[in-house]
């Protein structure tokens, strides 16, 4: 009897879920209860808590996500072609090659503002 | 005979029989499935405190039975059962109890994929490299969403620091496996270690090996990669808060994904389970991945950390040129038939 | 030997419900961040409606870039909104404006299915049975349309650029 690979991933899937799940409900039923708002204070090694916990937000590597969602497309459209590229003639990996290299001048510009510190 | 509707008992345990012993079961629950999965995470456990104790010239674990304290990682198991679930003062409770097993989870899904032999795989699907990597990218998310959900600045500032580590390192990862998969021509990693039949992917693409490397230690966070995790900076970085249960899963998450890791070098690089007929394939597999897991585990021991802003410098600047290059170098190889000798 | 599978209509109706509820949940969310997650579980969905089409190469990069980069964004922007300036939606009620899109939705479905009753037994009963394996992938896109690849190119470049230039402070 075969399995459709998608189905075994699903089985596998719902079996991660059915074993670990009882390591997580288990523990949360026989804890206690009570909240007790010395216990549940955010940890900040022996001092009292002070002011909003989500507050402060690092922009400094901002440009770095924005970099990333763009070469994760990039990523992606590579190994489209990677698969096939011994059986594409040579002018059409040549294509995939000027793609890379025409990418390489807005990567270094885009590095270039985002190593630049007072831009952020 | 086995008869799909069972009529009569005697028929039904052939059913259950039948169900048990097929190779599908045998695959999914037991060998690379649940039950060795979850043995060999916790051996790992054991095995870093170990191999960091001798190192550090201590001894380890040692008292908690079997022979050098190898059942210590179930006693910690039991303990942190047992621990209390601390949820703190305004934090997201779905999202501060969910996350774990999303974690967990993401670990374990893409072990699915991987061949620890030439028919022991759950899935054989054509497009493995690809899965694995969506998978792992939905890390960076789960972190900060359990950063977030955690409400207090020390997870918070760890938390971000980490998706932006591990931000950095997701590209120059993907671009050295484009090394692999053009030498390769398929993203089926069970086609990928059958084309490693004559020659280990290690020796075309050694660059490839040394960014896949580095930028697979900065994901898991292991030292010298450590800042998000660090003591003196950040006591624990996003899993600060995280108690008992809840950190236990966050730590077989951690270790899960330490052993996805080392296996997809295993697969890609060090030619998955080919090897003298002497020993059974899978255990070769094992073998080599545990080999790569002490490579990986030795540096924690050894090396100082680097600041967060070098390493997400690093991590775009020179590791994404590094592989690039070999991405290059790779299309001049295949290009001039040099690799034609070994089947490329 | 027979190859057991998830029989597709049962994969469409729940592919169908766990997109829908997801994107309903987004809009409805009273926390940005839930509504977030619900968005990417919608996301999820329509990955998984990609894979049921036989493309699982385009459900992977769905997820790998819509889950994975383009939600982190989402969600950092929305941390980046300090909480009392997010919208107070605690005041709606169900009052006939507040709830045009359901109207909408509703004279919408009643449309999709008179069409569908008029078109009686028209209708193709089964899929089209092109599949595109995986290694056709590359060819096709380098030489049927090496053209938009490089426009492609440039329209990345462009998008990350500007991006940058927007976000960084003017000093």
């Amino acid at each position: 009897m075969e399995l459709n690979p998608w189905l075994a991933i699903i089985i596998w899937a719902i079996i991660i879920v059915l074993m670990t799940g009882p390591l997580l409900t288990l523990p949360i039923f026989w804890s206690r209860r009570k909240p007790d708002p010395f216990r549940d204070m955010p940890f900040e090694s022996g001092q009292v808590p002070q002011g909003e916990a989500r507050h402060r937000l690092v922009m400094q590597y901002y440009p770095y996500l924005l970099m990333f969602v763009v070469f994760d497309v990039v990523g992606m459209f590579l190994f489209a072609w990677g698969i096939s590229f011994t059986q594409v003639p040579k002018e059409a990996s040549a294509f995939v090659i000027l793609f890379i290299v025409l990418l390489g001048a807005p990567l270094a510009y885009a590095l270039k503002l985002a190593l630049n510190r007072e831009n952020w | 005979m086995v008869v799909f509707p069972p009529t009569t008992p005697a028929e039904l345990i052939a059913l259950i029989i039948r169900i048990l012993t097929s190779h599908t079961f045998v695959t999914i629950v037991i060998f690379p499935g649940f039950i060795h999965l979850t043995v060999v995470v916790i051996f790992l456990t054991w095995y870093e405190r170990k191999l960091l104790a001798r190192i550090q010239l201590r001894i380890g674990p040692l008292y908690a039975g079997g022979p050098g304290g190898l059942f210590q990682p179930l006693a910690d198991g039991v303990k942190l059962i047992f621990k209390e679930v601390m949820v703190p003062y305004k934090a997201s409770k779905p999202l501060f109890l969910g996350i774990p097993i999303m974690l967990v989870f993401l670990s374990a899904l893409p072990f699915a994929v991987i061949p620890f032999g030439q028919h022991w795989v759950i899935a054989n699907i054509d497009v493995g490299l690809v899965f694995i990597f969506a998978m792992t990218s939905l890390f960076p998310t789960m972190i900060l969403l359990f950063a977030w959900a955690s409400n207090s600045k020390y997870p918070f500032l760890g938390g971000l620091r980490s998706l932006f580590q591990q931000v950095a390192y997701e590209i120059p990862m993907w671009i050295s496996t484009l090394s692999i998969v053009l030498l390769a021509g398929s993203l089926n990693l069970t086609d990928i270690v059958t084309a490693q039949q004559k020659m280990w992917f290690i020796v075309p693409a050694f660059l490839s090996f040394v960014v896949f490397f580095i930028s697979i230690m900065a994901e898991l966070e292991r030292l010298p990669f450590d800042l998000p995790e660090a003591e003196p900076e950040l006591v624990a970085g996003w899993y600060t808060e995280a108690s008992g249960a809840i950190f236990m899963l966050i730590f077989m998450g951690l270790y899960m994904k330490l052993y996805l890791m080392s296996s997809l070098v295993t697969v890609l690089f060090l030619g998955g389970w080919w090897g003298p007929a002497i020993v059974p394939q899978p255990v070769w597999f094992i073998l080599k991945t545990l080999i790569v897991a002490t490579f990986i585990i030795i540096p924690r021991g050894v090396y100082p950390r680097i600041r967060v802003d070098m390493l997400i410098k690093i991590g775009w600047t020179r590791l994404l040129i590094i592989a690039l290059a070999n991405v290059f170098l790779t299309i001049i190889l295949i290009d001039t038939g040099l690799l034609a000798a070994w089947g490329i | 030997m027979t190859t057991l599978a998830i029989p597709p209509d049962v994969a469409f109706v729940v592919l169908t419900v766990v997109t829908i509820t997801g994107a309903i949940l987004a809009l409805q969310a009273k926390e940005l961040i839930y509504g977030a997650m619900s968005l990417a579980l919608s996301f999820i969905g329509i990955a998984g409606f990609f894979a049921l089409l036989d493309a699982p190469y385009l459900a992977m990069l769905q997820i790998a870039v819509y889950v994975g980069a383009v939600v982190v964004l989402i969600l950092f922007t929305i941390m980046l909104v300090h909480r009392e300036q997010t919208p107070e939606m605690d005041e709606r009620t169900a009052s006939p404006e507040n709830s045009v899109g359901l109207w909408l939705a509703g004279l919408l479905a009643l449309a999709v299915s008179g069409v569908v009753a008029l078109a009686g037994t028209n209708l193709p009963t089964e899929a089209p049975s092109a599949t595109l394996p995986i290694s056709d992938l590359g060819p096709v896109l380098t030489l049927q349309y090496p053209i938009p690849l490089i426009i492609l190119a440039l329209l990345l470049s462009a998008s990350l650029l500007g991006a940058l230039v927007l976000a960084k402070v003017e000093r």
